[in-house]
């Protein structure tokens, strides 16, 4: 058995069996694993993120079984909580490494990277796209370009959270793999289709999880294989520079049906995407399960369209069909084949990752449009519904509580009132329902704002962050680009650190990373930053 | 945030006097006092064996080497006690300023004797050495400049200063007058419309301005007024609320006391002339001398180290400390228990309240320290926005032998200045700590809870290093930036080929020269004075031209510019301003505008009386100025710089305003012509913004002035000037590179080494040229005299008679020269053209290569590109003769060049 404990470097673990009764108690901290098959983590709330593998004995089995029986999630909220418990992360640029495996802007993103370690943030937020790394056929991994981040990151002396991203995305445009793509070409069924016949070619469906349509092997398989040549890839830096991956679990590597396929801007709530040919005929054979085959042909027909107002037709109206019988039905289902494919791809990282010292994330998205309808329409084609008015996010919780994963959850930096009143959308509430969700099912929350700056958005977030009750310790900021360094934003930023946490003098980490004692911050102006011009 | 550093960051020369380094005997770790006499201080002297100025002491080594590593300075004498006792490891009396603001009140009196024979009165209530400075307006003048009073209006003791003002002294009629006070008869059968005046504190080099500008007394009814008018209310129906910049800004205390009196016994044409006395708050920064001192003494039963910290500071002082360990000068903090009253301060420090003494004159405290620890650190709070450290660094208390290096240092500085000693010590120990400690101690103070309000300043101070970093990212992300939505709207100018991005630093082969001095607004008609001179300049082989600031300004010499879209200016209009550009063009010389973008003065006041609304096109009102002045009471944000407290500061961080000045920086390049920029007083804010500007208006070339003071140790400038030189680098690179920069460094090493005869401090350790030059030779503007340095201010004069040495240096070396249009015409012509011409004959550039040759005391030797070989200073030299043929071309005292042929 192994154990993995991400501790307060001061813990003393002289022996594996102690140390671990001794940070049960000690730390009261979040005990997010309870895989304990095989793998116990500790997550303290101590400011540095240091890692201790250990490695136990067989005997220890024992001390696993009491950690087990106590309440497994329960978390010990601090009395007060104070902001330099935050880990602070940054995301690099979507197309850090280009399709051809090169790195972006390697010049501007290592002056960034020095400048956020100056400024005390701890770790990047890596996002590592499935369509570059096994670009050209099944099973061909190069890691080369995003191995060369990986090196600058550590050798700046952050940390690293990988995203792995098995979704495509359009600005910057990258797909799927090309072989992915090939045989989407031929077998179109693959991709989420919405009633119009239109695909959503930057991920697969759903549907095909278990189906083997990728050259015989079925998605689960190729994401598993993915997973393991991360892994063996980036083996010397994994529970070290490593500390966290996120699994994508769907578009925007957000676990979410694309209902607005690419126009997130139209004011609608979106469509049901369950019009491919897997998705139909699992909600054929779903129907006739349940005794009403007739439900089974297809979608609700009276939902609105993308450019339509939720309550214009009848489905999402107060009274409208969601609320009946057939809406129950159909949502049931629809949603069940989120949940499942979450828990899926949750498994396999967590089997994957297994013991390797990093945390796994999945991240939600923040369905705030149209909240205040009854209905909640964007977050049902999105596919979150739970059955007789129940807590709609708690299912999800369950499962990443089971794969003993942290929820990202996006739009912290969303404030009610900066939303168009006509959108009827409450982020803050939204935000506090899942922070709920997560907190009865004992999941540790991490914290992510939306992509695009918005006003009073630092202020929220570090209201967000403040929350005793929801206890984020991770919050990762998105993202580096032209904009996050221009000079009105970068000041905010500045600004914002500053307020999350105590500037370091020189942390602990640093002594390993003598690159990072450039001018100034502790260590005098020693190195003159010259430029041979 | 207002740490009190012992010593002003910015001081020229002349501060620095008195110092002197001194041999001790053995036995003795010696310890050199700064001293410095601005102000006296009497407290000093009761304690313990005084010591008369000029005086040092060494510290009794006992059974160790002892380190010293604290320097002190003093106002006036400073006592170091000696103590025969064994066991007191350390004592010490550090002086400390503490700078208190004095209030007072000024006031305007106009006053009939006679008939026909009036008196204006101006009187300060505040001690200090009260210059007024003054001139009148004559009937019919229009615009705010100044000119002359008549012969028989100026009081016996005045000095005409340039053509346009007088300065006289204010003085007290007996001991016993509260008020220090000037009178000026006035003649009024002159066509004087008008009184200006400003008053000028010698001591602390202040100027006392009336709502932002001069004050002015109008004599006539006519007078246009600017808002500043003083005592015309009734009788010109003028006045309105009174306010003074430098005063309380809302004025609770103004007083108006106004005598009317008939009007019927003046002359007609000074019908309306009243008697008025007026008052006004004013204030001062006065600086109160206090002491600490500290004994450190080692417990021989529990060998803990007992400090005990004294000091005379009135209120609440609370000691700010932490620990060294291992040699580090790292705060740490020490195991518990600590002394009553300290609190643990965010985990970076402790902070013990000192009890205040019984008599109530000071405090006290004491701290047991575990024996084993070397040092104890410490600056002191008296509030939230005062701390008080040691000379810019923090005070030190070591306890034993091991930090060995600030020993070294002092010795190596007392017992002879062999450079290599110098260079090595220094290297490690001096600047790098004073650096870091000021850091540390912004940083401690940045952490403080309230930083929110102080974040900005601190960036500025601290986080150089982060904001160049993120300027570079920011440069680069946003040229590669392909098509995010959010970043395209933002940058729109993005996806422009780079090419076009102008580097702002010209060809490389570039020669400035400064066309102006600070004389040249006299005559009125600079620029068709200086458009003669196009050829002449062409053909000594300049390529680039730096014209005076050319916008309307409150200033004669350009530099407190008001409406930026006016540029009729003392030097003349602007299409006269347009013809000499294009004349310069015609010869084939660039020309750069000199842009004021760190303040601008005001057209209006705000509804407090401040002058902080602006008018013209750029109708800025006080969001466009920092709020950290409390003068101009802005609405901006914090200035991302250091202040100029003449005038409000621009808050570059609004949208508005950096539109508006890009726009008006295309608008000179388009209308006027010009090819650059010399940007004034790049200190006032933060190199980013420079590098938006430089983007903006794509100059040709641009080059910054970053003038702050170099680094001296007992007021002999130290060897090594890399942080000097750093911060240059640091706003440069700030900029992306977008601008150079003055190389001021270089500047003030030459002074030294041609001054004292030590030519060795040209060569860094490292081999290279010791000034921005040395760093980054590309972007490094070398020059050795301008309008403020020389001049008519000489603030900071060149060494008389040396300066072909300089030009000798300077035009030889990388880094691109300037000269100064004052050493064109002289004398000096000859020398200067033919070292001219030899740059350009030989192509020599800014990235040119120097292996320096020969570093002596007397002399200084260096290669250029392998084609131009110089030397200066008494020494002897030859370059070698063996690989290359060298002819020598120019020569003059104590400098030759000679090139290959």
């Amino acid at each position: 058995m192994e154990v993995s404990v991400i501790g307060n470097p001061q813990a003393r673990i002289c022996r594996a069996e102690l140390a671990y009764r001794e940070l049960g108690f000690r730390f009261g901290s979040q005990v997010i694993s309870p895989d304990w098959r095989n793998r116990v983590s500790f997550l303290s709330q101590s400011s540095k993120w240091k890692e201790i593998g250990i490695r136990c004995s067989p005997r220890s089995v024992k001390c696993g079984a009491i950690v087990s029986g106590e309440v497994p999630f329960l978390k010990s909220t601090p009395k007060s909580r104070s902001l330099e418990s935050v880990k602070l992360f940054v995301g690099l640029p979507l197309d850090t490494v280009s399709d051809c495996n090169n790195v972006n802007h390697l010049k501007a993103i290592t002056a960034g990277l020095k400048a956020l370690k100056l400024l005390g943030v701890q770790g990047i937020e890596l996002p590592i796209f499935w369509g570059v790394v096994e670009k050209e056929s099944a099973g061909k991994y190069d890691w080369s370009g995003y191995l060369a981040v990986a090196e600058i990151v550590k050798k700046v002396g952050l940390k690293l959270h990988a995203s792995l991203s098995f979704h495509g995305s359009k600005n910057p445009d990258i797909g799927l793999p090309d072989w992915v793509a090939k045989i989407g070409e031929a077998e179109a069924g693959i991709y989420f289709t919405d009633r119009y016949g239109k695909q959503y070619k930057d991920c697969l469906s759903f549907a095909v999880d278990d189906v083997p349509v990728l050259d015989g092997k079925t998605p689960m398989e190729v994401y598993g294989g993915f997973c393991e040549s991360f892994k063996s890839a980036f083996s010397d830096y994994m529970g070290n520079t490593i500390t966290g991956i996120t699994l994508g679990l769907g578009p925007d590597g957000e676990l979410k049906y694309p209902s607005h396929q690419h126009d997130a801007k139209t004011s609608g709530a979106g469509e049901f995407q369950c019009y491919d040919k897997h998705m139909l005929s699992a909600l054929k054979q779903y129907a006739e399960s349940t005794g009403n085959p007739l439900w089974g042909l297809g979608g609700p027909h009276d939902a609105p369209a993308y450019d339509q107002q939720p309550h214009s037709s009848s489905f999402f109206s107060d009274g409208g069909s969601w609320e009946f019988q057939y809406g129950d039905f159909f949502l049931s289902w629809y949603s069940s084949i989120l949940t499942s494919h979450a828990d899926r791809v949750l498994s396999v990282a967590s089997s994957a990752f297994s013991g390797t010292g990093v945390s796994l994330c999945g991240k939600l998205p923040l369905l705030h449009q149209w909240n205040k309808l009854r209905s909640q329409p964007s977050e049902l084609t999105a596919g979150f519904y739970s059955s007789n008015g129940q807590d709609r996010y708690e299912g999800i919780a369950e499962i990443f509580a089971k794969n003993s994963c942290r929820m990202i959850i996006p739009g912290m930096d969303l404030s009610d009132e900066h939303q168009a009143p006509e959108s009827l959308s409450s982020p803050e509430s939204l935000l506090a329902h899942i922070k709920t969700s997560c907190k009865k099912q004992g999941v540790v929350v991490a914290g992510q704002n939306s992509s695009a700056p918005v006003p009073g958005g630092f202020e929220r977030i570090v209201e967000n962050l403040k929350d005793e009750s929801a206890g984020i310790d991770l919050f990762t900021y998105q993202r580096m680009g032209a904009l996050f360094f221009s000079p009105e934003h970068f000041h905010a930023f500045t600004v914002f650190v500053r307020n999350l946490s105590q500037f370091e003098l020189s942390s602990d980490d640093q002594a390993a990373e003598d690159e990072t004692k450039t001018v100034g911050i502790g260590s005098g102006t020693g190195a003159a930053s010259l430029q041979a011009a | 945030m207002s740490t009190v550093p012992i010593e002003p960051l910015l001081h020229h020369s002349h501060l620095r006097h008195n110092s002197r380094i001194y041999r001790v005997t053995r036995g003795f770790v010696p310890c050199s006092l700064n001293l410095r006499s601005h102000f006296t201080c009497n407290k000093l002297h009761s304690i313990g064996s005084t010591v008369g100025p000029g005086m040092s002491l060494g510290f009794r080594s006992s059974k160790h080497r002892r380190s010293v590593a604290i320097r002190a300075s003093s106002s006036d004498t400073a006592v170091v006690e000696t103590s025969q006792s064994d066991d007191v490891v350390f004592k010490e009396k550090f002086p400390v300023q503490r700078i208190e603001k004095a209030e007072g009140k000024m006031y305007v009196r106009m006053k009939q004797v006679k008939e026909k024979n009036w008196q204006m009165s101006v009187g300060c209530s505040l001690p200090g050495k009260w210059i007024l400075h003054w001139g009148v307006s004559y009937v019919g003048d229009t615009g705010s400049e100044w000119d002359q009073p008549p012969e028989d209006m100026r009081p016996p003791d005045s000095i005409a200063i340039k053509d346009y003002a007088i300065e006289t002294p204010l003085k007290k009629l007996s001991e016993g007058d509260s008020f220090y006070e000037v009178t000026i008869n006035l003649n009024l059968e002159s066509s004087v419309a008008a009184l200006n005046f400003v008053l000028k504190d010698e001591e602390t080099g202040a100027w006392y301005q009336h709502k932002g500008r001069d004050f002015k007394v109008p004599l006539l009814a006519d007078v246009p007024d600017d808002g500043n008018l003083i005592g015309a209310k009734k009788g010109f129906g003028a006045l309105g609320k009174l306010s003074n910049i430098l005063l309380k800004a809302d004025e609770p205390g103004a007083k108006v006391q106004e005598k009317s009196k008939s009007s019927s016994d003046s002359t007609k044409e000074r019908k309306g002339l009243e008697e008025f006395y007026e008052e006004m708050p004013i204030s001062k920064h006065v600086s109160d001398d206090n002491s600490v001192s500290v004994t450190a003494r080692k417990c021989p039963e529990t060998s803990k180290n007992i400090v005990t910290v004294e000091t005379d500071l009135p209120g609440d002082v609370t000691v700010h400390w932490g620990v060294c360990k291992n040699g580090s000068k790292k705060w740490e903090i020490p195991a518990e228990p600590y002394p009553e009253e300290t609190i643990l301060f965010k985990k970076k420090a402790l902070r013990t309240r000192l009890q205040r003494k019984d008599d109530g004159n000071g405090s006290f405290g004491s701290f047991s320290l575990d024996g084993k620890l070397e040092g104890l650190c410490f600056v002191l709070k008296l509030n939230e926005n005062t701390w008080l450290n040691n000379r810019g660094e923090d005070f030190y208390v070591p306890f034993s032998i091991s930090s060995g290096l600030p020993v070294e240092t002092e010795t190596a500085q007392a017992s002879g200045n062999t450079p290599e000693a110098k260079q090595e010590v220094i290297d490690t120990a001096v600047t790098d700590e004073i650096i870091t400690e000021i850091r540390n101690l912004a940083i401690d103070i940045s952490s403080h809870k309230n930083q929110k309000t102080k974040v900005k300043e601190v960036q500025e101070n601290i986080l150089q290093e982060i904001e160049k970093l993120a300027a570079e990212a920011y440069s680069i992300f946003r040229s590669t930036t392909p098509t995010f939505s959010e970043a395209s709207v933002l940058e729109a100018e993005a996806d422009e080929p780079e090419i076009k991005i102008s580097s702002g630093t010209g060809s490389g082969f570039e020669i400035l020269c400064q066309g102006f001095n600070w004389e040249s607004h006299k005559s009125g008609r600079w620029y068709m004075e200086l458009k003669e001179k196009a050829d002449e300049l062409a053909s000594l082989g300049f390529t680039v031209l730096w014209l005076p600031p050319p916008t309307e300004s409150v200033s004669p010499e350009g530099y407190m510019p008001k409406d930026l879209y006016n540029l009729n200016s003392r030097y003349g209009t602007i299409d006269e301003l347009k013809d000499t550009v294009r004349r310069f063009h015609d010869v084939g010389i660039k020309v750069l505008g000199d842009a004021v973008l760190n303040h601008r003065c005001a057209h209006f006041k705000n509804q407090n009386g401040v002058w902080n609304l602006f008018g013209g096109r750029l109708n800025w009102d006080d969001r466009a100025v920092v709020a950290d002045d409390p003068h101009f009471q802005g609405r901006g944000n914090k200035s991302s710089g250091d202040n100029f407290h003449a005038a409000p500061n621009i808050d570059h961080s609004q949208d508005f305003v950096r539109k508006d000045i890009k726009e008006w920086l295309c608008w000179m390049r388009e209308e006027i012509g010009y090819d650059g920029w010399r940007l004034d007083f790049v200190r006032g804010f933060w190199g980013g913004y420079v590098k938006d500007y430089v983007d903006a208006s794509k100059p040709y070339f641009a080059v910054g002035e970053y003038w702050d003071s170099l680094s001296y140790t007992y007021g002999e400038m130290d060897y090594n000037q890399d942080a000097h030189r750093q911060r240059i680098v640091d706003w440069i690179n700030a900029t992306s590179g977008a601008a150079g920069a003055f190389d001021v460094t270089t500047k003030g090493i030459l002074h030294v080494a041609l001054q004292k005869c030590e030519y060795w401090r040209l060569s860094d350790p490292k081999g290279k040229p010791p000034g921005v030059v040395g760093y980054w030779p590309s972007r490094a503007v070398t020059f050795i005299e301008n309008h403020d340095t020389g001049s008519t201010q000489g603030h900071w004069r060149f060494p008389g008679g040396k300066e072909m040495q300089g030009y000798a240096y300077i035009l030889t070396h990388p880094g691109t020269p300037a000269v100064f249009f004052d050493h064109i015409f002289s004398d000096y012509r000859s020398e200067i053209a033919s070292l001219l011409s030899l740059r350009n004959r030989k192509k020599l550039h800014c990235r040119s290569e120097v292996k320096i040759d020969k570093v002596e005391r007397d002399v200084y030797a260096a290669i250029i590109d392998e084609k131009v070989a110089m030397k200066i200073g008494p020494g002897h030299y030859e370059p070698p003769s063996e690989s290359k043929n060298w002819s020598l071309v120019v020569e003059g005292r104590d400098y030759k060049v000679w090139e290959t042929s």
